[in-house]
Protein backbone atom coordinates (compact mmCIF):
# COMPACT_ATOMS: atom_id res chain seq x y z
CA UNK A 1 0.00 0.00 0.00
CA UNK A 2 2.83 2.40 0.74
CA UNK A 3 3.54 2.70 -3.01
CA UNK A 4 0.38 4.79 -3.17
CA UNK A 5 1.73 7.45 -0.82
CA UNK A 6 3.17 9.67 -3.62
CA UNK A 7 -0.22 9.65 -5.34
CA UNK A 8 -2.04 10.67 -2.14
CA UNK A 9 0.62 13.33 -1.51
CA UNK A 10 0.14 14.67 -5.04
CA UNK A 11 -3.64 14.86 -4.48
CA UNK A 12 -3.07 16.61 -1.17
CA UNK A 13 -0.76 19.19 -2.80
CA UNK A 14 -2.94 19.83 -5.87
CA UNK A 15 -4.23 23.33 -6.50
CA UNK A 16 -7.85 22.16 -6.06
CA UNK A 17 -7.02 20.73 -2.64
CA UNK A 18 -5.28 23.96 -1.62
CA UNK A 19 -8.19 26.07 -2.81
CA UNK A 20 -10.68 24.00 -0.76
CA UNK A 21 -8.47 24.10 2.33
CA UNK A 22 -7.94 27.85 2.04
CA UNK A 23 -11.65 28.57 1.92
CA UNK A 24 -13.74 28.53 5.07
CA UNK A 25 -16.98 27.76 3.24
CA UNK A 26 -15.85 25.34 0.51
CA UNK A 27 -15.62 22.14 2.57
CA UNK A 28 -18.99 22.52 4.38
CA UNK A 29 -20.73 23.51 1.12
CA UNK A 30 -19.30 20.55 -0.80
CA UNK A 31 -20.10 18.20 2.07
CA UNK A 32 -23.67 19.45 2.07
CA UNK A 33 -24.04 18.56 -1.60
CA UNK A 34 -22.48 15.19 -0.82
CA UNK A 35 -25.19 14.68 1.84
CA UNK A 36 -28.03 15.80 -0.48
CA UNK A 37 -26.82 13.37 -3.13
CA UNK A 38 -26.56 10.61 -0.52
CA UNK A 39 -30.19 11.22 0.43
CA UNK A 40 -31.39 10.99 -3.17
CA UNK A 41 -29.16 8.00 -3.95
CA UNK A 42 -30.10 5.94 -0.89
CA UNK A 43 -33.75 6.98 -1.24
CA UNK A 44 -33.95 5.78 -4.85
CA UNK A 45 -32.20 2.52 -3.98
CA UNK A 46 -34.37 1.87 -0.93
CA UNK A 47 -37.59 2.46 -2.91
CA UNK A 48 -36.48 0.09 -5.66
CA UNK A 49 -35.33 -2.58 -3.20
CA UNK A 50 -38.57 -2.35 -1.18
CA UNK A 51 -40.38 -2.76 -4.50
CA UNK A 52 -38.36 -5.90 -5.25
CA UNK A 53 -39.13 -7.27 -1.81
CA UNK A 54 -42.81 -6.71 -2.70
CA UNK A 55 -43.39 -4.24 0.13
CA UNK A 56 -44.37 -1.07 -1.76
CA UNK A 57 -45.80 0.06 -5.14
CA UNK A 58 -46.99 -3.51 -5.67
CA UNK A 59 -49.19 -2.66 -8.65
CA UNK A 60 -46.29 -1.27 -10.72
CA UNK A 61 -44.00 -3.67 -12.60
CA UNK A 62 -40.45 -3.64 -11.21
CA UNK A 63 -38.97 -2.43 -14.50
CA UNK A 64 -41.36 0.56 -14.48
CA UNK A 65 -40.27 1.65 -10.99
CA UNK A 66 -36.63 1.21 -12.00
CA UNK A 67 -37.11 3.35 -15.13
CA UNK A 68 -38.83 6.12 -13.16
CA UNK A 69 -36.03 6.26 -10.60
CA UNK A 70 -33.03 5.72 -12.91
CA UNK A 71 -32.30 9.38 -13.84
CA UNK A 72 -32.45 10.41 -10.15
CA UNK A 73 -30.20 7.56 -9.16
CA UNK A 74 -27.66 8.43 -11.88
CA UNK A 75 -27.61 12.16 -11.16
CA UNK A 76 -27.26 11.54 -7.45
CA UNK A 77 -24.38 9.16 -8.13
CA UNK A 78 -22.65 11.74 -10.34
CA UNK A 79 -22.97 14.49 -7.70
CA UNK A 80 -21.91 12.05 -5.00
CA UNK A 81 -18.74 10.98 -6.83
CA UNK A 82 -17.79 14.52 -7.89
CA UNK A 83 -18.26 16.02 -4.43
CA UNK A 84 -16.62 12.96 -2.90
CA UNK A 85 -13.50 13.37 -5.05
CA UNK A 86 -13.27 17.05 -4.06
CA UNK A 87 -13.64 16.24 -0.35
CA UNK A 88 -11.00 13.53 -0.70
CA UNK A 89 -8.53 15.84 -2.50
CA UNK A 90 -8.76 18.41 0.28
CA UNK A 91 -7.65 15.89 2.90
CA UNK A 92 -6.01 13.11 0.92
CA UNK A 93 -3.18 12.44 3.38
CA UNK A 94 -5.64 12.27 6.29
CA UNK A 95 -7.68 9.74 4.31
CA UNK A 96 -4.60 7.63 3.54
CA UNK A 97 -4.07 6.70 7.17
CA UNK A 98 -7.78 6.34 7.87
CA UNK A 99 -9.02 2.74 8.13
CA UNK A 100 -12.67 3.77 7.73
CA UNK A 101 -11.77 5.49 4.45
CA UNK A 102 -10.21 2.29 3.12
CA UNK A 103 -13.25 0.27 4.19
CA UNK A 104 -15.51 2.83 2.54
CA UNK A 105 -13.61 2.61 -0.76
CA UNK A 106 -13.89 -1.19 -0.70
CA UNK A 107 -17.64 -0.97 -0.10
CA UNK A 108 -17.97 1.70 -2.80
CA UNK A 109 -16.17 -0.34 -5.46
CA UNK A 110 -18.13 -3.45 -4.49
CA UNK A 111 -21.44 -1.52 -4.57
CA UNK A 112 -20.73 0.06 -7.97
CA UNK A 113 -19.49 -3.21 -9.46
CA UNK A 114 -22.49 -5.13 -8.12
CA UNK A 115 -24.99 -2.51 -9.24
CA UNK A 116 -23.73 -2.17 -12.80
CA UNK A 117 -23.17 -5.87 -13.42
CA UNK A 118 -25.70 -7.98 -11.55
CA UNK A 119 -28.23 -5.69 -9.84
CA UNK A 120 -29.23 -3.64 -12.88
CA UNK A 121 -30.17 -6.86 -14.68
CA UNK A 122 -32.52 -7.92 -11.92
CA UNK A 123 -34.49 -4.66 -12.05
CA UNK A 124 -35.33 -5.21 -15.74
CA UNK A 125 -37.86 -7.76 -14.52
CA UNK A 126 -41.24 -6.83 -16.02
CA UNK A 127 -43.42 -8.85 -13.69
CA UNK A 128 -45.16 -7.75 -10.53
CA UNK A 129 -43.27 -10.10 -8.25
CA UNK A 130 -39.48 -10.41 -8.19
CA UNK A 131 -37.95 -13.90 -8.34
CA UNK A 132 -35.87 -15.00 -5.34
CA UNK A 133 -32.66 -14.01 -7.14
CA UNK A 134 -33.94 -10.46 -7.56
CA UNK A 135 -34.84 -10.23 -3.87
CA UNK A 136 -31.40 -11.48 -2.83
CA UNK A 137 -29.74 -9.03 -5.22
CA UNK A 138 -31.83 -6.21 -3.70
CA UNK A 139 -30.72 -7.25 -0.20
CA UNK A 140 -27.05 -7.35 -1.24
CA UNK A 141 -27.29 -3.94 -2.97
CA UNK A 142 -28.90 -2.42 0.15
CA UNK A 143 -26.20 -3.83 2.44
CA UNK A 144 -23.38 -2.62 0.18
CA UNK A 145 -24.74 0.93 -0.11
CA UNK A 146 -25.49 1.14 3.61
CA UNK A 147 -21.94 -0.10 4.17
CA UNK A 148 -20.68 2.85 2.13
CA UNK A 149 -22.76 5.23 4.23
CA UNK A 150 -21.73 3.69 7.56
CA UNK A 151 -18.02 3.63 6.75
CA UNK A 152 -18.30 7.18 5.38
CA UNK A 153 -19.75 8.45 8.63
CA UNK A 154 -17.06 6.55 10.52
CA UNK A 155 -14.26 8.45 8.68
CA UNK A 156 -14.97 11.50 10.80
CA UNK A 157 -15.47 9.61 14.06
CA UNK A 158 -13.06 6.70 14.15
CA UNK A 159 -10.10 7.47 11.92
CA UNK B 1 -31.34 27.55 29.13
CA UNK B 2 -31.15 26.09 32.64
CA UNK B 3 -33.48 23.35 31.39
CA UNK B 4 -30.89 22.53 28.71
CA UNK B 5 -28.12 22.47 31.31
CA UNK B 6 -30.19 20.18 33.55
CA UNK B 7 -31.04 17.93 30.60
CA UNK B 8 -27.46 17.36 29.52
CA UNK B 9 -26.37 16.82 33.14
CA UNK B 10 -28.86 13.97 33.57
CA UNK B 11 -27.50 10.46 33.72
CA UNK B 12 -28.51 9.65 30.13
CA UNK B 13 -27.14 12.92 28.75
CA UNK B 14 -23.77 12.45 30.43
CA UNK B 15 -23.52 8.76 29.49
CA UNK B 16 -24.12 9.44 25.79
CA UNK B 17 -21.68 12.34 25.73
CA UNK B 18 -18.91 10.51 27.53
CA UNK B 19 -19.16 7.18 25.77
CA UNK B 20 -16.83 6.63 22.83
CA UNK B 21 -19.33 4.58 20.86
CA UNK B 22 -22.84 5.67 21.73
CA UNK B 23 -22.80 9.17 20.24
CA UNK B 24 -21.31 8.11 16.85
CA UNK B 25 -23.71 5.15 16.64
CA UNK B 26 -26.78 7.30 17.37
CA UNK B 27 -25.62 9.95 14.93
CA UNK B 28 -24.97 7.40 12.18
CA UNK B 29 -28.46 5.94 12.65
CA UNK B 30 -29.84 9.52 12.55
CA UNK B 31 -28.11 10.24 9.22
CA UNK B 32 -29.02 6.92 7.59
CA UNK B 33 -32.66 7.20 8.70
CA UNK B 34 -32.62 10.72 7.31
CA UNK B 35 -31.41 9.64 3.89
CA UNK B 36 -33.99 6.85 3.75
CA UNK B 37 -37.00 8.87 4.88
CA UNK B 38 -36.17 12.01 2.89
CA UNK B 39 -35.31 9.82 -0.10
CA UNK B 40 -38.77 8.22 0.15
CA UNK B 41 -40.30 11.67 0.61
CA UNK B 42 -38.54 12.77 -2.59
CA UNK B 43 -40.20 9.99 -4.58
CA UNK B 44 -43.71 10.84 -3.35
CA UNK B 45 -43.07 14.60 -3.77
CA UNK B 46 -41.85 14.04 -7.34
CA UNK B 47 -45.13 12.26 -8.10
CA UNK B 48 -47.03 15.16 -6.51
CA UNK B 49 -45.10 17.61 -8.67
CA UNK B 50 -45.90 15.53 -11.77
CA UNK B 51 -42.35 14.46 -12.62
CA UNK B 52 -42.29 10.68 -12.14
CA UNK B 53 -44.70 7.70 -12.22
CA UNK B 54 -47.23 9.97 -13.93
CA UNK B 55 -49.43 7.14 -15.12
CA UNK B 56 -49.94 5.85 -11.58
CA UNK B 57 -52.58 7.38 -9.27
CA UNK B 58 -51.07 9.87 -6.81
CA UNK B 59 -52.78 8.23 -3.82
CA UNK B 60 -51.39 4.81 -4.79
CA UNK B 61 -47.78 6.06 -4.79
CA UNK B 62 -48.27 8.23 -1.70
CA UNK B 63 -50.13 5.73 0.49
CA UNK B 64 -47.67 2.91 -0.20
CA UNK B 65 -44.61 5.00 0.55
CA UNK B 66 -46.06 6.76 3.59
CA UNK B 67 -45.72 4.01 6.26
CA UNK B 68 -42.02 3.48 5.41
CA UNK B 69 -41.43 7.19 5.43
CA UNK B 70 -42.95 7.43 8.90
CA UNK B 71 -40.78 4.61 10.22
CA UNK B 72 -37.75 6.59 9.00
CA UNK B 73 -39.07 9.84 10.51
CA UNK B 74 -39.77 8.11 13.84
CA UNK B 75 -36.20 6.75 14.01
CA UNK B 76 -34.91 10.21 13.11
CA UNK B 77 -36.96 11.92 15.83
CA UNK B 78 -35.97 9.42 18.54
CA UNK B 79 -32.25 9.53 17.67
CA UNK B 80 -32.49 13.30 17.27
CA UNK B 81 -33.91 13.67 20.79
CA UNK B 82 -31.01 11.65 22.24
CA UNK B 83 -28.47 13.73 20.30
CA UNK B 84 -30.07 16.92 21.65
CA UNK B 85 -30.24 15.44 25.15
CA UNK B 86 -26.48 15.09 25.48
CA UNK B 87 -25.56 18.42 23.82
CA UNK B 88 -28.52 20.55 24.84
CA UNK B 89 -26.64 23.72 25.80
CA UNK B 90 -24.52 23.85 22.65
CA UNK B 91 -27.56 23.09 20.50
CA UNK B 92 -29.66 25.73 22.21
CA UNK B 93 -26.95 28.33 21.60
CA UNK B 94 -26.58 27.41 17.93
CA UNK B 95 -28.53 29.56 15.45
CA UNK B 96 -28.52 26.67 13.00
CA UNK B 97 -30.25 24.46 15.57
CA UNK B 98 -32.90 27.09 16.20
CA UNK B 99 -33.44 27.53 12.47
CA UNK B 100 -33.67 23.75 12.10
CA UNK B 101 -36.41 23.49 14.74
CA UNK B 102 -38.39 26.30 13.11
CA UNK B 103 -38.03 24.67 9.67
CA UNK B 104 -39.14 21.29 11.07
CA UNK B 105 -42.29 22.91 12.44
CA UNK B 106 -42.95 24.61 9.08
CA UNK B 107 -42.42 21.27 7.27
CA UNK B 108 -44.91 19.59 9.62
CA UNK B 109 -47.46 22.38 9.07
CA UNK B 110 -46.98 22.03 5.31
CA UNK B 111 -47.58 18.26 5.49
CA UNK B 112 -50.69 18.66 7.68
CA UNK B 113 -52.06 21.44 5.45
CA UNK B 114 -51.63 19.17 2.43
CA UNK B 115 -53.37 16.20 4.09
CA UNK B 116 -56.23 18.33 5.40
CA UNK B 117 -56.49 20.45 2.25
CA UNK B 118 -56.11 19.40 -1.37
CA UNK B 119 -55.42 15.73 -0.55
CA UNK B 120 -58.95 15.32 0.86
CA UNK B 121 -60.26 15.77 -2.67
CA UNK B 122 -57.61 13.51 -4.19
CA UNK B 123 -60.13 11.33 -6.04
CA UNK B 124 -60.81 14.31 -8.30
CA UNK B 125 -57.18 14.56 -9.47
CA UNK B 126 -55.75 11.16 -8.57
CA UNK B 127 -55.03 10.23 -12.18
CA UNK B 128 -53.84 13.66 -13.31
CA UNK B 129 -50.45 13.49 -15.04
CA UNK B 130 -49.63 16.80 -13.39
CA UNK B 131 -51.55 17.39 -10.11
CA UNK B 132 -53.19 20.76 -9.33
CA UNK B 133 -51.12 23.78 -8.33
CA UNK B 134 -51.84 23.44 -4.60
CA UNK B 135 -50.45 19.89 -4.54
CA UNK B 136 -47.38 20.85 -6.62
CA UNK B 137 -46.63 23.75 -4.29
CA UNK B 138 -46.87 21.42 -1.27
CA UNK B 139 -44.38 19.07 -2.99
CA UNK B 140 -41.91 21.86 -3.78
CA UNK B 141 -42.24 23.35 -0.31
CA UNK B 142 -41.55 20.02 1.34
CA UNK B 143 -38.40 19.40 -0.73
CA UNK B 144 -37.02 22.91 -0.20
CA UNK B 145 -37.76 22.75 3.54
CA UNK B 146 -36.03 19.39 3.93
CA UNK B 147 -33.00 20.55 1.97
CA UNK B 148 -32.78 23.51 4.36
CA UNK B 149 -33.26 21.23 7.40
CA UNK B 150 -30.40 18.98 6.23
CA UNK B 151 -28.18 22.01 5.65
CA UNK B 152 -28.90 23.43 9.12
CA UNK B 153 -28.37 20.04 10.75
CA UNK B 154 -25.03 19.45 9.05
CA UNK B 155 -23.84 23.02 9.61
CA UNK B 156 -24.69 23.06 13.34
CA UNK B 157 -22.42 20.03 13.76
CA UNK B 158 -19.44 22.03 12.45
CA UNK B 159 -19.84 24.53 15.24
CA UNK B 160 -19.90 21.86 17.98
Amino acid sequence: MSSLVPFFQWCDDSSVALAIRNSRAAFPVIENFHLFALTVLLGSIVVLCLRQFGLILKTQPISEVATALRPWNRWALAVMLTSGVLLFLSEAMKCYGNTSFRVKMLFLFAALLFQFTIYNRTVKHEGLSAPLGGKIAAGVALCLWFGVGLAGRAIGFLG
Amino acid sequence: MSVCQWLQDTYIGTSIRESIWVFPIIETIHVLALSVSVGLLLVSDLRLMGYIMKRRPVSEVYEQIKPWMFIGFAIMVVTGIFLFWCQAVKAYNSYFFRAKVVLLVVAAVNAIAFERGIYRKVEKWDNALVPPMEARVAGWASLILWAAIITCGRTMAYTF
